[in-house]
This record gives C-alpha cells, sequence and structure tokens, in this order.
C-alpha cells in the first residue's frame, strides 16, 4: 500500500485542460508550417530567374526632374541575387541621360518596385528600360 | 517532491498564459538580436523547401534535449510525452514571436512570396525556439525544479515581505540602472549596424506605432507575466515608479533614451539629422532595448 502511495506520488500531475489546449493548438500551428513548406516544395518550379521590367503609367515631375516608377518582377522558379535594371533616355536633340538599381534578391514570384529619376521628360519611345544582369545566390 | 509555485493559484488558463508568456519572453530575448540581422532575411530568401524541413527538425530535436534538462514550464517535464509535447508548443511559441516579429518589421508583407516568407519565419524562428526552452534558465537563473525544492511557500511569503518592507530609492536606482545596463547589452551590438537604417526606412508611422506597442507589451510581460523569480516581489514593491504600469513606461523612456545615445554614439545618428530621423531609429532600436532592459530588471 505504502508503496503504490509513494509511486503515485511521484508521478507527474497530469495536464491540464488549458496545457492541452496549447499542445493542441502549437500541433496544428506546426503541421501547418510544415503542410505550406511541402506545398511550396511541390509547387516549386525548377526553372531559372526570368526577370522583367514594367514602367508604371504615372511620372511625377517635382522640381525639375521627372520620376519614372516601374516593377521588376521575377517569373521564373529561382532566387536571383543583385538584379541590376538599367534605363537610357536618348533626347531628340543628343542628350542622353542613364540610370541603374541594383536589388539584392528576388525571390520566384517577387516584385519590387523602384524609380528612374531623369532631368527631361522621358518620352515613352526615347526611354529603354531593361533587367541587365543577375546571379544565382 | 515539492509542485512549482503558481503565480495565479488555481486559475489554470492564466497559469498557462503566464508559461507561455515566459517561454516567449526568453524566445524574444534570444531571438531579437537575430531579427535585426540582414543576412537572415537574405538567407531565409534562398534557402529551398528540403532544407527548411530539415532545419525544423533539428530545431525541434535540439529543443527537445534542451527540455530534458529544463523546459520552460513552472514543472519540469519528466517523462518523454511530456517532453515532446513542451518541445512542440516550444516551437510554435518561436514560430509564432518569429512571424509577428518579421510581420512588425516589414520583413514580411502581403507582397512578400510564400517561400520567401516561408524561409524567413523558419531561419528566424530557431533563436526563438532555443530561447523558449532555456527561459528559465536564462530569466530565472536556475531550473525551476531546482527552484521549487529549495523554497516552500512560507519562506518566499517572507522574502517578499521584506522586499517590499526594504524598498528605497536605491531600489529605484538599482531598478534604473538595471534597465539601462539591460538595455545596452542587448543594443549596443544592433546600433552600428546597417539594419537600424533599413528598418527604420521600411516603418510607416503606423507601424512605428505598433512597435512601441510591442515594446511596451513585451517588457511588461516579461517582468509582471512570465512568472520569474522576482515577479511577485517586484509586483509588491513601493517607490518612485514601482507600479507595474509605470514601471514599464519609464523603464521604455529609459531604454529609448539609451538607444538615442547609441545611436549618437555610432555616428548613426548627427544633430542634423531631422527629428522624424531621429525617433524613427529610436524607436526601432528601442525594440531590443526594452527587451533587454526587462531582462535586466529581473535580475534585481
Amino acid at each position: 500500500m505504502n508503496d503504490s502511495s509513494s509511486h503515485e506520488a511521484r508521478q507527474p500531475p497530469p495536464r491540464s485542460i488549458a496545457e492541452r489546449v496549447s499542445f493542441y493548438l502549437s500541433l496544428s500551428l506546426l503541421a501547418l508550417v510544415v503542410s505550406l513548406i511541402v506545398y511550396s516544395w511541390i509547387d516549386r518550379e525548377d526553372r531559372p530567374p526570368i526577370l522583367s521590367i514594367e514602367l508604371r503609367s504615372e511620372i511625377r515631375q517635382v522640381d525639375g526632374q521627372f520620376y519614372v516608377p516601374f516593377n521588376v518582377t521575377n517569373r521564373g522558379g529561382k532566387t536571383a541575387e543583385s538584379v541590376e535594371v538599367v534605363a537610357q533616355l536618348s533626347c531628340p536633340d543628343g542628350v542622353e541621360e542613364s540610370g541603374s538599381q541594383q536589388f539584392k534578391f528576388l525571390s520566384s514570384g517577387e516584385t519590387r518596385a523602384g524609380a528612374f529619376i531623369f532631368s527631361h521628360n522621358p518620352e515613352p519611345s526615347q526611354l529603354q528600360v531593361r533587367v541587365a544582369s543577375y546571379k544565382l545566390p | 517532491m515539492a509542485q512549482p509555485q503558481r503565480p495565479y493559484g488555481n486559475n489554470i488558463w492564466l497559469n498557462e498564459l503566464s508559461e507561455l508568456v515566459g517561454g516567449a519572453s526568453g524566445g524574444f530575448l534570444f531571438g531579437i538580436p537575430l531579427i535585426y540581422t540582414l543576412e537572415v532575411w537574405w538567407i531565409g530568401s534562398q534557402v529551398s523547401p528540403p532544407i527548411l524541413l530539415c532545419i525544423l527538425t533539428l530545431t525541434l530535436g535540439v529543443v527537445f534535449s534542451l527540455n530534458c534538462v529544463e523546459g520552460f514550464r513552472a514543472s519540469r517535464p519528466s517523462r518523454a510525452i511530456d517532453i515532446i509535447q513542451e518541445s512542440v508548443e516550444a516551437l510554435a511559441i518561436g514560430l509564432t514571436c518569429a512571424t509577428l516579429m518579421l510581420i512588425l518589421l516589414s520583413r514580411i508583407t502581403s507582397q512578400t512570396p510564400l517561400t520567401e516568407s516561408l524561409g524567413k519565419i523558419v531561419f528566424e524562428s530557431v533563436p526563438f525556439s532555443l530561447g523558449v526552452a532555456l527561459s528559465k534558465l536564462i530569466l530565472s537563473g536556475e531550473p525551476g525544479w531546482e527552484k521549487a525544492q529549495k523554497r516552500s511557500p512560507s519562506k518566499d511569503d517572507g522574502s517578499n515581505r521584506s522586499a517590499a518592507s526594504s524598498q528605497t530609492p536605491a531600489g529605484t536606482l538599482a531598478d534604473l540602472s538595471t534597465t539601462l545596463f539591460g538595455a545596452v547589452i542587448i543594443a549596443f551590438s544592433i546600433a552600428p549596424t546597417d539594419e537600424v537604417p533599413v528598418l527604420a526606412a521600411a516603418s510607416s508611422p503606423p507601424k512605428l506605432l505598433a512597435i512601441v506597442a510591442a515594446s511596451l507589451i513585451v517588457s511588461y510581460g516579461i517582468v509582471f507575466v512570465a512568472g520569474f523569480t522576482n515577479q511577485s516581489k517586484r509586483q509588491q514593491q513601493q517607490g518612485i515608479f514601482q507600479s507595474p504600469q509605470n514601471e514599464t513606461l519609464v523603464s521604455y523612456i529609459l531604454s529609448l533614451l539609451a538607444s538615442a545615445l547609441m545611436l549618437w554614439f555610432f555616428q548613426q545618428l548627427s544633430w542634423d539629422d531631422p527629428w522624424y530621423l531621429w525617433l524613427c531609429y529610436t524607436i526601432v532600436l528601442g525594440l531590443p532595448a526594452t527587451i533587454g532592459g526587462a531582462a535586466g530588471r529581473l535580475a534585481v
């Protein structure tokens, strides 16, 4: 009798309802994260980065300078590192202006925004923008 | 075997909340420096899903081994099933805290792709989860089960009474100095880095308000909800700013001042900079400084 009572005393107390609720919530959260990782693994395309740049329509003019906003997107399957975008403005009067911008990382499906700044009004036909380079991480 | 002290008596929900907040407090203390690290964001952006699963599994294994020594709960887990359950909970707390911090600091937005978000969350959750498992060792100084064996309820009550009666301006001064000490320990290594300007640049005024609120809530949680060593003692202290709300607020202001000073010391800010820049940088660095300050006050 004494042995059994001392054995019972050594037993840790059972988990309370609150502790069980915490555990099941934690387990659900962990299962969700693992499921999302597995989903992104299955859904992942093994294609190299496909980078595109798109000029947005709203050009701002502030203090005699023209701000040309753009979006650069990675539609490929892999992350691109050190993505460089360049813009070249060639005016009819012979004036040329250029700008460049670098993005440290561009994940698959990610879009980043930026702007080139020119001192001449950039007509769409005079402005060339392109993604110049990237490297694989 | 002596039962561990429960800060909220028989209220299982409040006791549970206290234990979870205690675990999260250790997570914040351990995880915040890595949240303020650019390289971890970048690494998280490019890691493939199989590696993320490996990292989660490894983290669970390390947390399990830590929980074999001491868990984040008041009672030490003894059976294997309890250790496994507590390890899952520690990992979930780590994942939750890391996600909240990444959203708060605009490292995850609605525009962030799923794989990048998962990478950042899993990488940042590693130190948070380890911090949860180590929370009792970090913040209370000794394993909870050992403490429970050493202390009897009557002795504990006596120490609380003596703490309340011995409260003097020297105690307030000690609080101020330990807040400063803790703030400097955590934030000094973050202040000179590029992360502060990067995070400040991404923080809109509503985000800054959210960071202020998060700083106050985490600080209050660490000192007054988590149920660490001196929690009840602190709640009974009388002094210039010893009510929980006052102490949290004054400590936060002190941490902000320390943050501004550290940023100025490391030439991140100069007197010529606009006031808004000072405000942004100081609030961003104020978050880790406040967490360090709260941990410092627990040491008193």
